[in-house]
């Protein structure tokens, strides 16, 4: 029994390092041929910026991560629109008031905020708030704060650039309708295959092991931002 | 949030030592991976140990070149409706500096053909009319890399172009026909 839990922990570890890692090496950010676009462009710009959004969703291990664990135990598509709502809505006022007023935040700190966002949603997945603590922090707030913390997220990676003032609130509510399309795109990717693996009995079962694992992947993620805020050259 | 009951719900212990195990695997591959090979810091010795730390040694940003770099004048004259094609030679990953500057507006076409692989091949990298253009180039393969211009204007223009960079030589197209321009190293 000890045994084949170890292997269990161990299974769902490496394949959330094999999801972690290779994004990590990129650091999650805009790059390359889309950083030189965002940079050239001057003026509106609705589906490259939509098209980054969504990209930038969908590759963004850190937003995915976070959301398995708000959409892990909730079996009903209505509750999974209500949350993921609340998130959507959370990180659309950060993202356009970050970029229009020029809100400067640190994007490494803001990262491993991000990070230990996912150690909070395992924590209370694995039922740590009532059963160690003593009290349950309102689900539903604590998904819209975080939203509020990924969407300053959203915002520095958007500041890196020196964006033109030509279309640019056009350029950021399409880059925000972007991030939401990858939102929907991935989520039902992820609520697909969660509701096939609830029809199982290991889901249960092996529903404390996942998200000791995903707490593992926040640690991860808020211990690598960090050392890039401490250990980083500026340059 | 709708809560399952288990059956076998996590006792605080469990809970506590879940957390603790989690938080101990991420340190411990944020110590012994992470640190060598993202950040060159190696506190365990672990990046020494695995080759992790060379990872971390990040694109040098002075490219080194076996010969020295050459530097080139060279002024073209035409006539409206006359065209002219200028490329340099320059193998994969060498870097040019360069200005050009005409005496009036001119269409250009600056580009670029593998090489080996001759004119369908070709690739544009910027075209537009203009008076000027300043710039720095970086070949992203080796071939001919230049400029074409056109006098699509009424009154004879000239064009003059500097540029230094690690070309091998120049190629001029005029008239239907090429010549190749040599160019002396900038050291002898």
């Amino acid at each position: 029994m000890q045994q084949s839990a170890l292997h269990k922990i161990l299974f769902t570890l490496s394949l959330i390092a094999a999801l972690v890692f290779p994004g990590l090496a990129f650091a999650h950010s805009i790059a390359g041929g889309d950083a030189s676009f965002v940079e050239a462009s001057n003026g509106p710009a609705i589906f490259p910026f939509m098209y980054l959004g969504a990209k930038h969703m969908v590759t963004g291990y850190d937003h995915l991560l976070f959301l398995v664990g708000v959409i892990f135990f909730l079996y009903r598509p209505r509750h999974v629109v209500q949350y993921v709502t609340l998130f959507a809505i959370g990180h659309s006022i950060t993202l356009l008031i970050g970029v229009l007023a020029n809100v400067q935040v640190n994007a490494y700190f803001i990262d491993a905020i991000i990070g230990l966002s996912i150690v909070y949603k395992a924590f209370e997945n694995m039922d740590g708030f009532k059963r160690l603590l003593g009290f349950e922090p309102n689900t539903r707030v604590a998904v819209f704060v975080f939203g509020l913390f990924h969407g300053l997220g959203l915002a520095t990676k958007l500041q890196e650039f020196n964006l033109s003032p030509n279309g640019l609130v056009i350029n950021i509510i399409s880059f925000n309708v972007g991030v939401e399309i990858g939102q929907v795109l991935a989520l039902s990717a992820v609520f697909i295959l969660l509701s096939v693996w609830r029809t199982r009995d290991s889901f249960l079962r092996n529903a404390f092991v996942t998200n000791t694992a995903l707490m593992t992947g926040g640690f991860l993620l808020a211990g690598f931002q960090l050392s890039a805020l401490f250990l980083q050259s500026p340059y | 949030m709708p809560q399952v009951d288990t059956g076998n719900a996590p006792s605080p212990r469990t809970i506590i030592i879940a957390s603790v195990i989690a938080f101990v695997v991420a340190m411990l591959v944020l110590f012994t991976a992470i640190l060598p090979a993202e950040f060159g810091k190696d506190p365990l010795g672990t990046g020494g140990l695995l080759g992790l730390t060379a990872l971390s040694r990040g694109e040098n940003p002075v490219e080194d070149q076996p010969v020295a770099h050459k530097s080139d004048v060279v002024e073209f004259v035409l006539d409206p409706f006359q065209s002219v094609e200028y490329k340099y030679l320059m193998d994969l990953d060498t870097s040019m500096v360069f200005s050009w500057v005409a005496s009036n507006e001119v269409y250009y076409d600056m580009h670029a053909e593998p090489a080996g692989l001759g004119p369908e091949a070709a690739v544009s990298y910027e075209s537009g009319t203009a008076e000027q253009q300043m710039g720095a180039f970086h070949a992203p393969f080796t071939g001919i890399h230049g400029w074409f211009w056109e006098n699509r204007g009424s009154r004879t223009v000239e064009i003059r172009l500097y540029s230094s960079g690690f070309y091998v030589d120049a190629t001029v197209f005029q008239d239907g026909g090429s010549y190749e321009r040599e160019i002396a190293s900038i050291t002898d």
